[in-house]
């Protein structure tokens, strides 16, 4: 599939320079191979899901939407490297998710490049990387944050499991040791004023590099928390619930990742009575949120999981923001389709979601939600679900900008 | 003038026109595979002459860029080092903390010095994100080249210029450094280093003196890549850096001067076309090792040697068709075994799965461009008719060259 | 003294599963000089072997299939891939193994997908066998120490009083020596191979229920087994398993201790100087307890290359 669109590039090259007509070129720069291709796989199934919708619906000024598809092999060099590739391919809209890291390092790519290249910049959507210094030390007006992030996670948290009366009054915090890990951290200590609790222990810990949270757990248990709340992700919030169950410990876990495919089905009942401050819950959607879902299953042949959703919501705000955009000799400009993007907004079944102009950060609503036995839709082919507890809206999630972002508009 | 000499010469040239004749982004991807050449030469000096595999060679490397990044910070823009001495710093970096490692790894020989050296990257590896003033947390430290010498090396061109100097001049040094007596006396070490100290020389201080100077020039290619990518990051300390680097090494051949960069070249250019054409490369990757290992021990540059004793054994006439048959052979053979890979590989992903599971059957793929029945003979005779008609050829090949070699 | 007592547990339990794993590379390393970087390959294949026959066997006999069939492959992996390669030196034997684990894991990807897989421990051993204060001690990690410890009590009895035993153990010594003597080394080797990956396979099989199985699995264990294998001693079994409870306890009990140098310097007066230095010296040992390891085997390496039961060659 991708040799064909590549190799429809050329010809699409030279046949639109003859016409005039650029189309459009989005380059998806994600982790599709080694250890953390899982999340990167899935970011592509959504954005595929909606750029195949983009094109339904007529694509951009009379042409098809090109979606280029590039491995970024795990690391921040090999995401410079294929940078480079679709920068010469002709891509101007990059979308990546899967990694803060690579986050960070495209973001500060896509800036050198458009300083060094006035008139063909390249815009960055950032589709799921969540670290808080995005929209903070380094936000650019090139970048368009559209994932939420761990401020606005832990407030819908805190607040979700304030309402359905799970949050004790000694909390855990657990989280891994780097950005996003640090910024939950910093975020659980600052809602606990709001939340009514006491943050009893923080501690940090190794990415993805502890097999045993044996340790940590009798930490835990020692601490007498009655609630844990982490930002963890894969095998690190895996492990830890696993052995969390195996000691007896009777706290309830507050979380953002827990819907990664394989966490459920792993877990098995231990997962029961967990809480999670996610994106997209087709339950909470109403008729309008069966309607996503099952639009979604008749072409993939499932209901969207994990961050599919929130992808297929980013491309939809980048539909939105292309429609206002006209074309400037057959071409996309892209400061003008960015400060399109900048007033982008959309419907989507959770709530109204909108492009904040200061910082490049969405605001978007979130759902907090509980795993049962008596949700509507069931995951990982088990009969456990994510019934959600309640919807913050946009306004209601939202936190204030950063002092942090210092950002330089073009003239 | 030799041919060896104008075969250099004119490898030089088109190296160096190289801008002209490639797109943007295959320059970049030569800008990426002159660095790996450059790692893999400085690696091949300390594996291959002076026989000391080290398994932890991404230190030095990545000692090299975090110093080179921290001076494209200091000195930003002040003029003391311009941007293409830059090289310089890495240089230095990777010489110091070369000879400190050395030091220590070196007291010990064989496996032992192997898992120092392991040691001491996976050491650096799991400090590194502790250390955020030093190295920047997971997303690195991130500097711009400044303008120089009338350049401003904004352009991919320039850049590849820079490092195509560089590494051209490292590669020199390093060929210069192994026809003095101090390079000859690492080949010592390889072969008896017993004999070597009782002919009265310091194998402790030759070792690290080739230590030294293989980090050395780690540390230039660790800052060529810093210059590149205008960023470091401590991912750069992983095990798979180090293991990448002796893989390129052993699968260029370290026998020969150019044997590493050649197989580092052709490696990452494997990676930089392959990881984009399909989601199973990695899988194609470790095939590629594990063949290379068992058929190919010497290496690619063994196969050009191989190729010459065999059309020397056989003669002019017979040898070419038979090493023709011979790689018709090898070609049908990876076809098929790539058509496989990818079918299973689509047949097998959750996505089918879930389509599979909805539509009650088995939908079609999509593959090379077209669509294919899931199950069925007219897709599956293909691999397994390419694999069978290559295997069949194969040992073809193999009865006719042993009975040409028992006629010879 | 609650927690102290459940570190050391956990620790020693840690230690077992990781003496599982490594006991098969000791024992490979140190008869043929392999290092052999797929054997964490064949701790993840007996993991995901199990789970395929969980369904059809149920769980006891689907561990026990998956240890032979992991066996089998290591066997196999050694007539044919290891033994032709073996006279071209250290470094192709080893990017073989390199190559074949990537083989084993993206095989393993293609076949089962990224994600994690479904493979628990069934109902019946899931259960707390013992409450210490207010926290329970799994069966399941008991039964996996037992388990380890049986299968170190056989390797021992094994290579010390049966025959094949010392073959085997000459064979590491002087290979050509027990070749003169008439004995097929090359069937031993085979032999060897085959067990040590036998066991990574149990380990797997056991341990994959408890903790996760992905395709990851190989990596998040294997560089540990290394450690624990240079720090023990080629070739010595005691070595492994003293090396691993080490290790196993020195990560447990190190995520409770919240100090650092710093703190350390503070009892000689040093404390405001280190605080303002930062850097290495504030690292709480908490969050370096996956680092220790890898610090205590260049000490090994340095002080006592041999490893600490090990013998000087």
């Amino acid at each position: 599939m991708n040799s064909l669109r590549l190799a429809a590039l050329p010809a699409a090259l030279l046949i639109s320079t003859a016409a005039q007509a650029a189309p459009v070129k989005i380059g998806l720069l994600e982790t599709l191979s080694g250890p953390q291709a899982s999340t990167g796989q899935t970011f592509r199934a959504g954005v595929r899901y909606a750029v195949d919708k983009i094109n339904a619906a007529g694509g951009w000024n009379g042409e098809p939407v090109q979606l280029v598809e590039y491995d970024n092999q795990g690391g921040p060099a090999g995401a410079s490297d294929k940078l480079k590739a679709a920068i010469a391919d002709g891509v101007q809209l990059v979308v990546q998710g899967a990694s803060s890291a690579i986050a960070g390092q495209i973001t500060e790519d896509v800036r050198k490049h458009n300083l060094r290249n006035p008139g063909k910049e390249i815009v960055f959507i950032n589709v799921g990387a969540e670290a808080l210094e995005l929209t903070g030390e380094k936000c650019n007006f090139h970048h368009f944050r559209i994932t939420g992030n761990a401020q606005v996670r832990t407030k819908a948290l805190v607040q979700g499991m304030k309402q359905a009366k799970a949050l004790g009054s000694k909390v855990y915090a657990i989280n891994q040791n780097y950005s996003w890990g640090q910024d939950m951290e910093k975020a659980i200590v600052d809602n606990a004023a709001a939340g009514g609790y006491q943050v009893v222990e923080k501690r940090l810990h190794d990415v993805n590099k502890i097999q045993d949270f044996a340790p940590y757990v009798a930490k835990i248990v020692a601490s007498g928390a009655d609630t844990v709340m982490t930002g963890n992700w894969s095998n690190d919030l895996l492990l830890m619930m696993k052995a969390a169950k195996a000691a007896g410990l009777k706290a309830d876990f507050g979380t953002v990742f827990l819907d990664q495919p394989g966490n459920i089905s792993n877990a098995g009942e231990t997962a029961i009575g967990h809480f999670i401050a996610h994106v997209f819950n087709g339950e909470a959607g109403g008729a309008e949120g069966a309607k996503f879902v099952s639009d979604y299953a008749a072409k993939t042949g499932r209901a969207p999981v994990f961050v599919e959703a929130q992808a297929v919501f980013a491309l939809d705000m980048v539909a939105d923001a292309l429609k206002r955009t006209k074309a400037t000799a057959g071409a996309l400009d892209v400061n003008a389709f960015a400060r399109a993007m900048e007033t982008a907004k959309i419907k989507t079944p959770m709530g109204e979601m909108s492009m904040r102009a200061a910082d490049h950060q969405v605001l978007l609503p979130l759902v907090v939600s509980t795993v049962t036995k008596d949700a509507k839709y069931k995951v990982d082919g088990t009969d456990m679900g994510f019934k959600p507890v309640k919807v913050f809206s946009a306004e209601e999630s939202a936190m204030p900008v950063q002092s942090s972002c210092k950002m330089q508009r073009p003239s | 003038m030799r041919t060896s000499t104008s075969l250099l010469l004119g490898g030089v040239a088109l190296l160096a026109a190289l801008p002209a004749l490639l797109t943007a982004g295959l320059l970049n991807a030569a800008v990426q595979m002159l660095i790996a050449a450059l790692f893999a030469s400085a690696y091949g000096q300390l594996a291959g002459r002076a026989g000391m595999l080290s398994f932890g060679h991404a230190a030095y490397f990545g000692v090299g860029a975090f110093a080179t990044v921290h001076a494209m910070d200091a000195l930003n823009g002040a003029g003391l080092l311009p941007t293409p001495l830059m090289p310089l710093v890495g240089a230095a970096a990777g010489l110091g903390f070369g000879v400190v490692a050395g030091w220590f790894a070196t007291q010990r020989s064989g496996t032992a010095f192997a898992m120092i050296t392991l040691a001491i990257a996976e050491l650096l590896h799991a400090l590194a994100p502790q250390l955020k003033s030093l190295f920047g947390g997971e997303s690195g430290i991130s500097v711009m080249r400044t303008p120089a010498w009338g350049f401003n090396f904004g352009s991919t061109t320039q850049v590849y210029y820079l490092t195509l100097v560089w590494v051209l001049l490292s590669l020199a040094l390093l060929y210069f450094h192994t026809r003095t007596s101090a390079g000859r006396l690492t080949l010592g070490l390889r072969e008896n280093s017993h004999r070597l100290r009782f002919l009265g020389y310091d194998v402790h201080r030759l070792g690290v003196s080739a230590f030294a100077i293989s980090g050395l020039f780690s540390g230039v290619a660790g800052a060529l890549q810093v210059l590149a990518n205008e960023s470091a990051n401590y991912v750069v300390f992983e095990a798979h850096v180090s293991a990448s680097v002796v893989l390129n090494s052993y699968i260029g051949g370290v026998g020969v001067f150019l044997g590493p960069a050649l197989g580092a070249a052709l490696m990452s250019f494997f990676g930089y076309a392959v990881s984009d054409a399909t989601q199973a490369w990695l899988l194609y990757q470790g095939v590629l090792f594990v063949l290379v290992m068992m058929f190919m021990p010497e290496g690619l540059v063994g196969l050009g040697g191989a190729a010459a004793r065999r059309v020397k054994q056989l003669g002019a006439s017979r040898a070419p068709p038979l090493l023709l048959l011979w790689l018709l052979a090898v070609l049908l053979l990876a076809a098929g075994a790539v058509f496989l890979v990818e079918l299973l590989q689509r047949l097998c992903s959750q996505d089918y799965r879930a389509l599979a599971r909805a539509a009650a059957g088995w939908p079609p793929v999509t593959m090379f461009g077209q669509s294919w029945a899931a199950v069925g003979l007219a897709t599956w005779i293909w691999p397994l008719g390419l694999l069978a008609g290559g295997g069949s050829l194969l040992a073809f090949a193999q009865r006719r060259l042993q009975m040409k070699e028992a006629q010879a | 003294m609650d927690t102290l007592l459940f570190g050391l547990l956990n620790g020693l339990i840690y230690g077992l599963l990781l003496f599982m794993v490594s006991a098969g590379l000791t024992l490979i390393f140190g008869m043929m000089g392999v290092l052999n970087f797929a054997h964490a390959s064949f701790y993840m294949l007996g993991a995901y072997f199990a789970y395929t026959l969980q369904g059809l066997l149920g769980f006891g006999p689907a561990v026990v299939a998956a240890t032979l069939l992991a066996g089998g492959v290591g066997a196999l992996v050694e007539r044919f891939f290891l033994r032709r390669v073996h006279h071209h030196g250290h470094a192709h034997e080893l990017l073989l193994t390199f190559g074949l684990s990537f083989i084993v894991a993206e095989t393993i990807k293609l076949l089962f997908g990224n994600f994690p897989v479904d493979y628990h421990v069934p109902a019946s051993l899931d259960g707390p066998a013992f409450t210490l204060g207010s926290q329970q001690y799994p069966t399941y990690r008991l039964l996996m120490g037992a388990v380890a410890l049986a299968m170190f009590g056989l390797l021992y009895l094994l290579l010390t009083r049966t025959r094949v035993g010392i073959i085997v153990r000459s064979a590491i010594y002087k290979p050509r020596m027990v070749e003169a003597l008439g004995h097929n080394v090359q069937l031993v080797f085979m032999g060897v191979f085959g067990v040590g990956a036998a066991l990574a396979g149990l380990a797997g099989a056991i341990a994959g229920a408890f903790y996760t199985t992905s395709p990851n699995m190989a990596l998040e264990v294997g560089v540990m087994v290394f450690v624990v294998v240079v720090v023990g001693g080629l070739g010595s079994l005691g070595g492994a398993m003293l090396a691993s409870l080490l290790i196993g306890v020195i990560t447990s009990l190190a995520v409770s201790v919240d100090r650092s140098l710093a703190d350390a310097l503070t009892l000689v007066g040093a404390g405001a100087w280190a605080e303002s230095v930062g850097g290495l010296l504030t690292l709480k040992l908490s969050s370096l307890a996956a680092t220790l390891p890898f610090a205590l085997m260049l000490l090994v390496l340095l002080v006592r290359p041999q490893g600490l039961l090990g013998d000087k060659t």
